[in-house]
């Protein structure tokens, strides 16, 4: 109970105004519209790309843009695409002909692209949607140059640490009761004990890990030194950085062997098949526990990362804001506009549930209240921080944290005595990235 | 005679009408123009780019970077060795071993052993997948609970580190590239063996010479200009080798490869011009055996 | 006489006793070698749930087709195949015209030019493809632009094949003209003068002539550019327009827990370039070599 509250309340700062009746304002935002643009809308067709997600994804995308079409009489082209093909060419596909909306990714991921004039202000589609809005999502999808927002926050997701609870019993531990360093470590040791992996971790993609280091570097250091350190204003070199390092090692003796041949996949699938203690995930990858069997899924849980430092507590969580973004090259720039606004409504959001979307959506309108024990201990995990993080690939620039950190990373887990080479590496590389 | 025949081509060139001289402008001006305009004019541009900084959008913010780029690539990126070094090495190994075992396999079976056919049609297999699909069936059999780990006893728990393992991933990469190498060049030596006469052979193993002698001073000197292909057909091979890393990783930086790191440098979100850059130092090094192929190739022509 | 006789039995002897171990040698490597096709292949013929249940050594307990029909309409399979059609057919009929006018030029016509033409088509058939693509992209853009249509080149099929044609001409031009070299001149010596123009020397005299080199390159270039998945990776950003070996990409991660339905799709997606291997054998083999065996 006192768990529900402290979810409400949190949720309440999000969003920085209760739930009322201005979701539904914001929901006839688009009949209002100048009757120019919805004439040229009906009829047109607007492009949608899906990143990902499989006959899920497809199908929610359906919904969605099916009632998109009924609303508007506009007809949507969608298409999914291999997501990580997608991000490696993103510069390309948006600069060449992309389709008008799709789903993105907040951070530097779309501030960048934004400003350098391949993705659409999305100001005043926001304006519209203020009502259900929370100010802290709005803010997390503003460019802090620019000072405009280049994407229409929709959904995020905490990491944290994953484990199932009948394996933490089956130790003898407290499956509640992982907060800090010596519970994390003795959950560690006793599953390794028992011939398991302790703490599994995959790096193949070269950014998973980055979910570790995160957090760690956020715990023993805190909020503020994490985002200094990716905008260059701490360095690599620093005592602090190698303090984080110096935990990160602790954690390898724990860990599967095949670390770099795994991706985030490889990491399910060891919990799934009870393989593994604990794990540091984003919750995104639920739904395939409850595709597996309900046991499974009511096994499963979500804990923040330990506190290390007692001065930062569990105060800062990783939590990666997704939404949709609008293309400048895009053949229909009104359409995609009116689209990633429907998408981010009351009206799309509830499509987009009512066809199977476990997300948690960040709109006031989004309803709770149906939620299963693991979506409530998800929304209490993202309670429990204030200072929220949106994971090294989005809060650091694009020449930097794919190419430099991910790396570094890697070559850190494989040889840890390696790190001081490794740090002033990374730093000599920061230092020589072109200024701009 | 020979003059005769060089009166008799002038002559059939000055007869050249003003439409069969522009007929054969057009047959070789659009190839080349496609040529120069695909190939060349970008290789160009790549080779200016590799001195600024810019990533790749707007014009206006390219900025003259001099050989900045070059210097952070050969003094602060430890992958550019480690890729430097997986090249070397897939180069030795593809040199030294994949395209001797398919001469040997050529070599064995061109003794016309029963079945020839069929053998030969199995090892050229691999050759004429996409490596889109052989990415997909070496993960079938390498993954964690795939049929090798299986074979192992190794389930996903404990499944040993293959793709990841810096000690055995080179050489499970090179196998895989060799799986499809190896076909290549038997079947490449094998045509040629062919035309080898088999009495030739035959003569000489009577005179007490070994296989090795055989091999060595008769087959390899008649072989002279399929040897040049082969050595040739080897060094670019692995000097342009990398779809498949890509396949298996989907990032350069596990087993980097300096295509796989022109791929990450040059495209999409982190866009910068080292990318350029990498990419020259891969022109510069597939230099000697462009050169050395077209000195062979045009030996005559050029004298 | 007869030493030599008994010698030479001897030697066929020891031969077959050698060949017999050879033999087998390559057989059980041969084996060795397909197996992970074989794998592939039988991963396909089996339900996803068996391997659930049972595991991937298990007995098989059915032995179905499903995995395929699943994978043309799950996966659209076919669409894709189409679209590789599409790519690949105009890019090798362009490619060997092309590469054929400029073999022809440079051997039936003495110019100046014609060694460095050579050289510049055989040497860009060696560069590294990651040296162009990104120029390449902005250039498809740029000229799109200038004509008012972006996706003239960019995300069109005429733009891969122009690159495939790009990049393969080289290639065939180099043998090509190998091959014409060993043309006798007097024929087109004769065809010039009984009046032949140009073309008609080019089309009538020297293409039949041409038609075994070209009928073993084209089954060598339909395979290179059928299995080709890069270009389309980076100048196609409309799925539904991309060649099949570039969907596999996305499906490879889509299904990437169903391995049986992902066999299936990679075996139907290798099937053209094996039954054309296996049906025109002696073309792919004359196509490989005629580049090596020049003069």
């Amino acid at each position: 109970m006192s768990e529900e509250k402290n979810v409400v309340s949190r949720r309440s700062v999000l969003k920085g105004a209760a739930i009322g009746g201005a979701a539904l304002a914001a929901g006839g935002a688009l009949s209002t519209e100048s009757a120019s643009a919805a004439t040229r809308l009906k009829g047109s067709t607007v492009k949608w790309t899906t990143r990902g997600g499989g006959a899920t994804g497809d199908k929610i995308a359906k919904a969605v843009n099916d009632a998109f079409t009924k609303k508007t009489g506009a007809k949507v082209v969608a298409q999914q695409v291999n997501s990580d093909d997608f991000q490696n060419n993103f510069a390309q596909i948006m600069q060449g002909s992309p389709d008008d909306a799709f789903g993105w990714m907040a951070g530097y991921r779309s501030n960048h692209f934004g400003e350098m004039g391949l993705l659409e202000d999305l100001t005043r589609e926001i304006g519209r949607l203020k009502g259900s809005l929370p100010t802290a999502a709005i803010k997390g999808a503003t460019s802090p140059v620019s000072k405009k927002p280049y994407i229409i926050p929709t959904t995020y997701y905490p990491w944290g640490l994953h484990y199932r609870k009948s394996m933490v019993k089956d130790i003898g531990m407290n499956p509640e009761k992982i907060n800090d360093w010596d519970d994390f470590v003795k959950l560690m040791t006793l599953t390794q004990k028992k011939g398991l992996v302790g703490y599994s971790l995959g790096a193949k993609g070269g950014w998973e890990a980055m979910g570790t280091f995160d957090i760690l570097n956020a715990r023993i250091n805190g909020y503020k030194y994490h985002i200094d350190l990716l905008n260059g204003r701490a360095k690599w070199t620093d005592a602090r950085t190698k303090e984080t390092f110096k935990y990160f090692a602790q954690l390898i003796p724990f860990m599967n062997e095949n670390v770099m041949d795994i991706s985030w996949d490889g990491m399910r699938d060891l919990l799934l098949q009870k393989k593994t203690g604990a794990m540091m995930m984003g919750s995104w990858f639920a739904n395939d526990f409850k595709a597996k069997s309900q046991a499974d899924y009511d096994d499963l849980w979500v804990v923040p990362f330990p506190e290390i430092n007692p001065k930062f507590g569990v105060d800062t969580i990783d939590a990666p804001l997704d939404g949709i973004s609008v293309a400048k090259n895009g053949k229909n720039v009104t359409g995609g506009k009116a689209l990633a606004e429907f998408w981010a409504s009351p009206e799309g959001i509830t499509e987009a549930v009512k066809a199977g979307d476990t997300n948690i959506y960040v709109s006031k309108s989004f309803d709770t209240s149906g939620y299963d024990a693991f979506n409530k201990q998800k929304l209490a995990v993202l309670a429990s921080a204030k200072n929220i993080m949106f994971f090294l690939d989005r809060d650091a620039r694009g020449d930097f944290a794919g190419p430099v950190v991910g790396p570094a990373i890697q070559s850190f887990i494989k040889k840890p005595s390696d790190i001081n080479k490794i740090l002033e590496n990374t730093q000599a590389q920061w230092e020589a990235l072109p200024k701009n | 005679m020979k003059t005769a025949a060089t009166v008799k081509k002038n002559r059939s060139r000055r007869s050249l009408s003003k439409t069969d001289r522009f007929t054969l402008a057009t047959f070789v001006g659009i190839p080349t123009l496609l040529q120069i305009i695909l190939l060349w004019v970008p290789a160009v541009v790549t080779i200016i780019l590799s001195f600024t900084y810019w990533n790749g959008i707007r014009l206006k913010d390219i900025q003259w970077a001099g050989i900045q780029n070059y210097k952070n690539i050969f003094f602060d990126n430890p992958l550019f060795y480690q890729a430097l070094k997986n090249n070397a090495i897939w180069l030795a190994f593809f040199v030294l071993i994949a395209t001797p075992l398919g001469i040997l396999l050529a070599y064995q079976i061109d003794r016309g052993i029963k079945g020839h056919a069929f053998f030969e049609s199995i090892y050229y297999l691999p050759v004429v997948l996409s490596l889109a699909v052989i990415g997909i069936i070496w993960n079938f059999m390498l993954q964690p609970g795939g049929f090798v780990q299986g074979l192992m006893g190794r389930d996903i728990g404990n499944a040993i580190s293959i793709w990841g393992n810096p000690k055995i991933n080179t050489w499970v990469i090179l196998g895989i590239a060799s799986w499809r190498h190896i076909g290549y060049i038997m079947l490449l030596y094998l045509s040629g063996l062919k035309s080898v006469d088999p009495a030739l052979k035959e003569a000489a193993a009577i005179d007490g010479a070994t296989d090795w002698q055989i091999f060595r001073k008769i087959i390899l000197p008649t072989m002279q200009p399929v040897n040049i292909i082969i050595v040739v057909i080897t060094l670019i091979e692995s000097l342009r080798a990398f779809d498949l890393v890509y396949i298996i990783y989907g990032s350069p930086t596990i087993f980097p490869l300096l295509n796989l790191l022109v791929f990450q440098n040059f495209a999409g979100q982190g866009i910068s011009m080292k990318g350029a850059a990498y990419a020259v130092i891969l022109l510069l090094l597939c230099i000697v055996p462009i050169i050395t192929y077209l000195r062979i190739s045009f030996k005559e022509d050029l004298k | 006489m007869s030493t030599g006789v008994v010698q030479n039995e001897e030697y066929r002897n020891k031969q077959k006793r050698k060949d017999a171990f050879i033999s087998t040698f390559i057989g059980i490597f041969a084996f060795v070698w397909i197996f992970p096709i074989l794998w592939t292949i039988w991963t396909s013929l089996r339900p996803y749930n068996d391997i659930i249940s049972y595991g991937i050594f298990s007995w098989p307990r059915h032995i179905t087709l499903e995995n395929y029909f699943n994978a043309i309409k799950e996966m659209q399979i076919g669409k894709y195949l189409l679209n590789s059609l599409i790519v690949t057919i105009p890019s090798v009929i362009l490619t060997l015209f092309f590469g054929s006018l400029v073999a022809f030029v440079v051997t039936r016509y003495q110019y100046k030019f014609n060694l460095g033409l050579l050289l510049l088509f055989t040497a860009g058939n060696m560069l590294p493809i990651v040296l162009t693509y990104i120029p390449v992209f902005w250039m498809f853009i740029w000229v799109g632009e200038l004509f008012g249509n972006r996706n003239m080149l960019y995300n069109n099929y005429g733009g891969l094949i122009l690159v495939h044609v790009g990049f393969q001409v080289g290639f065939a031009t180099f043998v090509l003209s190998s091959y014409m070299k060993t043309i006798p001149k007097e024929i087109s010596e004769s065809a010039t003068i009984d009046g032949a123009n140009v073309f008609r020397h080019y089309w009538n005299v020297i293409l039949p002539l041409l038609r075994p080199a070209l009928a073993a390159l084209s089954v060598l270039m339909t395979t290179w550019i059928y299995n080709e998945f890069f270009w389309a990776l980076v100048l196609m950003s409309d799925d539904a327009k991309r060649p099949i070996t570039s969907a596999l990409r996305r499906l490879q991660g889509q299904y990437v827990t169903d391995f049986n339905l992902l066999a299936a799709g990679a075996i139907i997606a290798a099937a053209p370039t094996v039954i054309m291997f296996f049906v025109l054998r002696k073309q792919f083999i004359a196509g490989l070599t005629l580049g090596s065996t020049k003069g």
